[in-house]
């Protein structure tokens, strides 16, 4: 595609920002070489690309993005309040730095270790950039060109992870215009199984820019249980790749809950490249004001006898945009692959907008692949006959809403963390309706 | 309790209640019987607060006030009680919750503070008996993936749990085997008060051998054409609908 039709004239020069991690190898400096090539022939992604066609870049691509942050101190009480849960171990982010103080990582069991990007890169190199493509995608060449900071979590072998890793994302507001490239890395061994949450929150309402790639390979019979909540400040662009790669019998399930920023995309990706992998591919979106939220998923049933779960949910108010597009492909001889799709929408208001896309390529012939996409407003029936029980219309409308919500959080297994997803998705919802 | 006069009410133009004249007193168990599309339900909505009919005459008044100026959740604050033909399922609303919001909604016009978790607790595992119907449904999606003849209790349920003034039951026997019709007529009759009034719309004249009634209208083609005693439900199971039609 020619240079022009591409948003490659950006306010912020990002290919002349240099970055470079300590004791950088050849192999990440090679990366970069490759990423920016990429970005400079293709830029950032047009409202022509299929892809990005209901999520236009161009406010994006006039923002003055800096690469410098101003230092600025977080408290621990302030990570403390921040954190989504108490019993933990604790990775801190901040302004697109790891903090050694402020994690909570010292003492981790036999097995299991976490660490910064710039320290933990070497035992995971072989996998750095493989889950992800960089061609013709602008934003995962743009973090690979730029990461300079994320998580490195490993699991060995047989090892069983009891308490959760929850990797808190800070942005503290000290450096207007912000452009954070973050990479994470989530290794399983064989038989292993962990938890982890990933969690962005912005402590102000300026604007900045949180791009973010999550890698996740999950060995033979590993089981990753992962969650992502959203709470970005509400001019925020978040910009994020979640890309995993699944041998036999692994298991993934992930739920990503997408709250804030004023432009979210996310790009949520597995491959099940062996037979028996299964994945559980939820999310829920809350969109208000002019809040615009782009799910793209993709399920890749590469072999026979793989299965996957995908539902997600939208609620959208006001001037809200939602654009969800999930992708499951089956591939030549991946017989027996069961897949089923869910993609569901509520909207509150008559200015809001929803596109939603199941868009399904099958090759195989002995498959089973379900899928329903609705949209929606709030039941009539419903709404009177919460009112004839004395509810008013204001609490009746709100009870709905959560109602419809939760069906993505009860999937979530009972306890600690479902109960504190849920508090922050009861906080978001509309209060004071129409 | 409730007096209707005149009632005239349309929907998208067509008028459904063509004068409708009612009175109901304190203590009084009235039913309502017709033939399907007579108007019953509309008659049920439009009393409970629906939007989306037109009234184009008439009144009804409710322990002294106009009660078509209320919104529904006014009506049922006020004690007034509707249990739907067809109850709906709300997945992801528990039975538990709904009972509670729409209790403390009650009291809350009431004057009267939030009960406790296990006053609460108490006072909705006696109403549960009442209704024959296991504690584990509390935990529930409200009528998610219930059976016809749990969901009429379901409603019946709330009505015990919220005492109200004036209940009208909408067609709550169809549907029910003879047990169900016993339970759900027992918690009706628990009911029965000298201050309260019940108005029953039922399509057969058997549930009246439950819950025994102290008047009987039929409905007809949006009006009441023939008002008598509990004698009148026989004669009309005897001779079928098209007798009062005629005789109207
Ligand atoms: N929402 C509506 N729009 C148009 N017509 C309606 C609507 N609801 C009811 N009706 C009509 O009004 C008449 C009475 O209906 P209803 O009150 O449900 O009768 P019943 O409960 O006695 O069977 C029927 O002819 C029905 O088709
Ligand atoms: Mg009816």
């Amino acid at each position: 595609m020619p240079k022009s039709k591409r948003l490659t004239e950006l306010a912020t020069p990002f290919a002349s920002v240099v970055v470079e991690l300590e004791q950088e190898t050849s192999f990440v400096k090679e990366l970069r070489g490759n990423a920016l090539a990429q970005f400079n022939s293709y830029g950032l992604p047009a409202k022509k690309e299929e892809d990005w066609k209901y999520t236009s870049l161009w406010g994006f691509s006039q923002q003055q993005f800096s690469h410098q942050a101003i230092p600025h101190t977080v408290s621990q009480a302030q990570t403390e309040q921040l954190a989504l849960l108490k019993q933990a171990y604790r990775v801190v982010i901040v302004d697109g730095v790891f903090s050694n103080e402020l994690s909570q990582i010292d003492n981790l069991p036999t097995g299991l270790t976490v660490s910064s990007l710039a320290e933990g890169l070497a035992s995971v190199q072989s996998h750095l950039g493989g889950q992800i493509n960089i061609e013709k995608a602008g934003f995962n060449a743009l973090n690979t060109m730029l990461m300079n900071d994320g998580v490195v979590i490993t699991v060995a072998k047989g090892i069983n992870i009891e308490q959760p890793i929850e990797l808190l994302v800070i942005n503290s507001g000290a450096t207007e215009n912000l452009a954070t490239h973050l990479r994470n890395v989530i290794v399983l061994e064989e038989n292993s199984q962990v938890t982890v949450i990933e969690h962005y929150v912005g402590l102000s309402d300026i604007q900045y820019l949180t791009n973010v790639v999550t890698e996740v390979v999950l060995a033979k019979s590993a089981e990753l249980t992962h969650y992502k909540l959203q709470q970005e400040s509400e001019n925020a662009f978040h910009i994020a790749t979640l890309a995993a790669s699944q041998a036999a019998h692994s298991q993934w399930k992930t739920n990503s809950i997408s709250l804030g920023a004023k432009l979210a995309r996310n790009d949520v990706h597995t491959q099940l490249l062996g037979e028996q992998a299964h994945v559980v591919m939820d999310g829920l979106y809350l969109l208000n004001n002019k809040q615009h939220s782009d799910f793209h998923t993709r399920i890749d049933h590469a072999v026979p006898n793989t299965t996957s779960e995908e539902l997600f949910k939208g609620v959208i108010d006001d001037k809200g945009h939602g654009v969800f597009n999930g992708k499951v492909i089956v591939h030549k001889d991946a017989q027996k692959t069961d897949s089923n799709q869910q993609n569901h929408n509520l909207l509150l208001s008559r200015n809001c907008e929803i596109d939603s896309k199941p868009e399904l390529e099958i090759y195989a012939d002995d498959v089973k692949c379900a899928h329903g996409s609705t949209v929606g407003q709030m039941n009539e029936d419903h709404l009177f006959f919460l009112r004839t029980r004395g509810l008013d219309e204001v609490s009746a409308r709100n009870l709905l809403t959560y109602a419809f919500a939760v069906e993505v959080l009860e999937r979530i297994p009972a306890g600690d963390i479902r109960k504190a997803l849920s508090a922050v998705v009861e906080q978001r919802l509309p209060q004071g309706g129409q | 309790m409730l007096e209707i006069k005149n009632l005239h009410a349309s929907i998208d133009g067509k008028e459904i209640l063509r004068g409708i004249n009612l009175t109901v007193n304190a203590g009084e168990v009235h039913a309502i019987m017709g033939p399907n599309g007579s108007g019953k339900s509309t008659l049920s909505n439009v009393i409970a607060g629906r939007d989306g009919y037109e009234i184009t005459q008439g009144t009804v008044t409710y322990k002294g006030e106009n009660l078509l100026q209320l919104k529904a959740e006014e009506r049922a604050q006020r004690g007034v009680f509707l249990a739907f033909q067809y109850p709906v399922e709300i997945p992801g609303v528990s039975n538990i919750y709904l009972l509670k919001a729409a209790l403390n909604a009650v009291r809350k016009y009431q004057g009267l503070d939030d009960l406790d978790a296990i006053d609460f607790l108490t006072l909705v595992r006696s109403k549960l008996e009442l209704v024959k119907m296991d504690e584990e449904f509390l935990h529930r999606g409200v009528n998610e993936g219930f059976s016809g003849g749990e969901k009429k209790r379901n409603e019946i349920l709330q009505m015990a749990l919220l005492e109200p003034s004036l209940a009208i039951l909408d067609e709550t026997d169809s549907g029910l085997d003879i047990d169900a019709l016993k339970t759900v007529s027992d918690g009706v009759n628990a009911l029965r008060s000298s201050d309260r009034s019940i108005v029953m719309i039922t399509h057969y004249q058997r549930l009246l051998d439950y819950i025994v009634p102290d008047f009987v209208h039929v409905l007809s083609e949006g009006q009441i054409v023939k008002t008598g005693g509990k004698e009148l439900a026989l004669e009309l199971e005897a001779k079928g609908y098209s007798w009062v039609n005629k005789n109207a």
